[in-house]
Formats: C-alpha cells, structure tokens, sequence
C-alpha cells in the first residue's frame, strides 16, 4: 500500500473559517459597493455594472442597506476574532506579513513572476537562476497581499465607519468626502490585490496543497519543507509560533 | 412627457417673501433654512431696488448631479425636476458644495441634501408649487413648457429672456426670467470638491487602468500555463533553509 504523507496543520479551524468569511464578505461588498457608484465619472467598471443590479431588483436605496449592514457585520466578526485571538493568531500573523527580507523577498517576486510569464525552462536556457529563495509560513508574494489588504481593511473600516454615519456628522463635510474616496481607494487597492490573490491561491500551478489547506487546515509536509522552509524548520523544531502547537498527522 | 420649467417676471416681485413661508410651510423646512429665496438687485421697480425671486434652477446640465456619487441627486426624466432620493443620500455635501446657485442646503434633522423639489405633493393634486400658488402679483409662474396651454412657451418666445449663469459655468438653468432682471452677477463658478474631483480625474481612471491591466496579466499567465502544461511550473526549485 502507498505510503501517505504526512500532514501539518497550517491553519486553525477559527482561521479558515475567517479566510472564507472574509472572502465571501469581500465580495458581496465589492459588488455592492461598486453597484452604489451610481455616477460614470466616479464609476471604474462602466454603468453597465449598475444598471446590471439595478435590473435585478437591487436597486441603489437596497444596495445601500445592503452594503452598510453587510460592512458593519464583517467589521465586528473580524474585530471580536482579532481581539479574542490576538495571541494565537492576529499578532502572529501581523509580525509575519510585517517581517521582510528585502533581498530574499525581492527575488522571490522577481523569479516567480518571471517564471510565471516567462516560463521555467526559457529561463534556464538564458541560464538565469529559478531557484526561489526559502520562505517562511507566508512567502513574498502572501505578505506583498497582505500588507495593503490588511492596511486597507483598516483604511475600508474607518472610512466605512465616517460613510455609515455622515448623515450625523458633526464634523465638515469634507470629511465625509475624504472618506468616500478614500474608502474608494482601499477597495480598489485591495480589489487588484484580490485578482492575483486568487490566481496565485487556485490556477497558478503548484499550489493545489496549499489551497486545500484552506479547507482541511492541513499540508502535506514535504509541500511544507519545499515551499515554506523556514516555516517548516520552526515546525520540526517545535518552535512554531503561527499555532500553538505542532499537530501532525498521517491521512 | 412634461417638461416643468419656472418662469419669472421679477419686475413684478414686492419682497414680501410669502413664497418662501409657503415653501417652508408645505415642505416642513426646518427653522432658519429655506429652499428658495428674493435676492435684492439694484433697479427700478422700488426706489433703486428691484427684488429677484428664485430656487433650484433644475438645470438641464447640473453640476449638482455630476458631483453625487451615488445618484440620489439626478434629473429626473420624466418631469425634468432635479430631485434628491433622500433614502440613498448619505450627506457628503459634494452637490451642495458644486451648485453655482447655492440652492441646496443639509438639511440638519435629516442630514441630507435639501432643495426645491417643485412641492410633488401639490402637483400630485393638480395644483401648483406652494410658492407659485401663494404669489400675489403672480411674478412666479409655473408649468409644462410644451404644453400650450400653460403659456409658458409664448411669454418666452416674446423675451427679452434671461437665464442666470457663472461667468464660465452654464449648467442650462430651467428658470426663464422676463425682461430684465437684477442682480445677475450672484451666480459662483463652481468645482467639485477635492476629494470627489481627485476620485474622477485620478483614481477611477487608475483603478480602470491597473485593473485592466492585473486581470489581463493574469488571464495571459493563465493562459500560457494552459498551453504550456501545467508540470512546467510545479517544478519550481526552492532553496535550502538557512
């Protein structure tokens, strides 16, 4: 009988349950929000998008509720399961996606995207170097999502916050316009961010392992030693810091 | 389709203001704001001053609607007023701060755009808007501009007409003043704010651009990984940990 591998558990059932949940909240405010741009100047994927929801019965008043409820609710679940687990996941993953190596990183993003639009074997040819350099839990294009989704989150929220309640506002009006564009603008940061984020998690090749974690919470250990080898040093020395203990299996 | 207009002989105007009352009456405006007003020009009607009613010019470009990013300010096709949805307004102040016309205000109970909306209320019965109805000298008149029978279209055609504008900003106002009218140079050529102006000029056509171009990256490098076969890339080399 063929020998299974070995699995480590890469994320908590709290933390793929509020990577799904942000994703589905994502969207649905994605696409609300863009549907409430009702104005051509302002809107940047064409009237079609509005009139699209409009004919489906969501008209702008519904969008508005929609968006502004949908907003609040995935604001609150996200501040309850920072602040209750801020320990065992939130700083973890925030000293993670912050951590940098310039160099390393660098040339991650430089091989991969070359490797990725030019191709592995073109570039051996040239005899440029393919060889990525070891990555830790997150590896350099993770954290190059991970820093604006996170810095536009908070961006989103805020503005949000200024958006739901400017009919309120004691401040000037200009507030309220500051944050209407820029909770525009952390959207549309975040948005772009999303289509590669996607690619990468589920097209790109290689990642199947690691997209499927997303649901069992579980890698095989080899895809951790060779994609995440930093990560799985921690791992196999007991030190890892992203969850609390190590939790290994067979399958 | 109507097509209401305001047209004014402000000759007629005595500045007793029961046109403003009357709106404020019918629409409920809130104490110490108006929707429409009598500004004093200098002219001959009383000793050196001649009175100039007026409200939201319901213009047939307006400014107003441009500057709104939600669509709750819009021109409504079917009657030609220019209405706020006060459902979706969410009170950014963008249309009050471009109309050259300071004709909108926040209203400060709801928080929300407020401007003539031609009273909807009394139209919806027959009759006229309240400031209109109440004018004793008839200096406002109201109606549809291609129905003959308002006699709109006639007094119009017989000019001298007026219709006030910025200097440098003609958003095609939809009040038609008779002969001539004073003061006229009261209307501000206006801009966006700066905020709603970045978000038109720069970002929207940014998000458009970057976006275009990530989705059309990703769908080439997805592409070409269909075509290549996908073993190519599952074997990337990883270095050592150090």
């Amino acid at each position: 009988m063929e020998k299974r591998p070995d699995m480590i558990r890469r994320h908590s059932a709290g933390a793929i349950f509020m990577h799904w949940f942000n994703a589905g909240c994502w969207i649905a405010l994605l696409a609300t929000g863009l549907g409430l741009i009702d104005n051509p100047e302002l809107q940047p994927l064409g009237m079609w998008w509005v009139r699209t929801l409009h004919a489906l019965g969501l008209d702008g008043v519904l969008l508005l509720q929609v968006h502004a409820t949908l907003g609040l609710v995935w604001a609150s679940v996200y501040a309850v399961f920072s602040l209750v687990r801020l320990k065992s996941e939130t700083w973890p993953f925030l000293r993670e996606v912050g951590t940098f190596s310039p160099q390393s990183d660098l040339t991650w993003v430089l091989r991969k995207t070359l490797t990725l639009t030019v191709g592995e074997e073109r570039l051996r040819a040239k005899g440029l170097a393919t060889e990525l350099p070891a990555q830790g839990f997150y590896n350099a294009g993770q954290k190059l999502f991970a820093v604006p989704a996170v810095l536009g989150s908070a961006g989103l929220v805020a503005t949000g916050l200024i958006a739901l309640f400017s009919r309120a506002w004691p401040g000037g009006a200009d507030v309220v316009q500051w944050a209407l564009a820029i909770h525009f603008l952390c959207a549309a940061l975040v948005a772009v961010g999303l289509v590669v984020h996607v690619y990468m998690a589920t097209i790109a090749p290689g990642e199947g392992p690691a997209f499927r974690s997303m649901f069992t919470g579980f890698v095989p250990e080899d895809f951790a030693r060779h994609h995440n080898p930093l990560w799985h040093e921690r791992v196999a020395a007991g030190r890892d810091e992203t969850l609390a203990k190590r939790d290994k299996r067979s399958i | 389709m109507p097509r209401y207009v305001m047209v004014i002989d402000s000759s007629r105007c005595i500045n007793c203001k029961t046109c403003v009352a009357a709106c404020q009456q019918e629409n409920r405006v809130p104490y110490g704001y108006a929707r429409n007003w009598i500004k004093v020009g200098a002219g001959a009607t009383s000793p050196g001053l001649h009175f100039q009613p007026g409200n939201c010019m319901h213009c047939d470009e307006p400014i107003c609607v441009s500057a709104c990013p939600t669509g709750a300010t819009f021109k409504d096709p079917a009657d030609g007023v220019v209405k706020v949805n006060t459902a979706l307004c969410i009170g950014c102040g963008s249309c009050i701060a471009t109309c050259p016309y300071g004709a909108r205000f926040r209203n400060p109970e709801l928080g929300v755009a407020d401007k003539c909306d031609y009273c909807p209320r009394l139209r919806a019965l027959g009759r006229e808007p309240a400031c209109v109805a109440v004018c004793p000298t008839r200096a406002r008149r109201f109606g549809d501009l291609d129905d003959p029978a308002s006699g709109l279209r006639a007094l119009i055609d017989k000019g001298p007409v007026v219709r006030l504008t910025a200097p440098a900003t003609d958003t095609k106002p939809a009040i038609f003043y008779l002969g001539r009218t004073s003061p006229t140079d009261w209307p501000k050529d206006v801009t966006p704010p700066l905020p709603i102006g970045l978000w038109g000029a720069i970002m929207a056509p940014l998000t458009r651009v970057v976006g275009g171009a990530v989705l059309l990256g990703v769908a080439g490098v997805a592409l070409r990984q269909l075509v290549a076969g996908r073993g190519e890339g599952q074997r990337e080399g990883h270095g050592k940990a150090s």
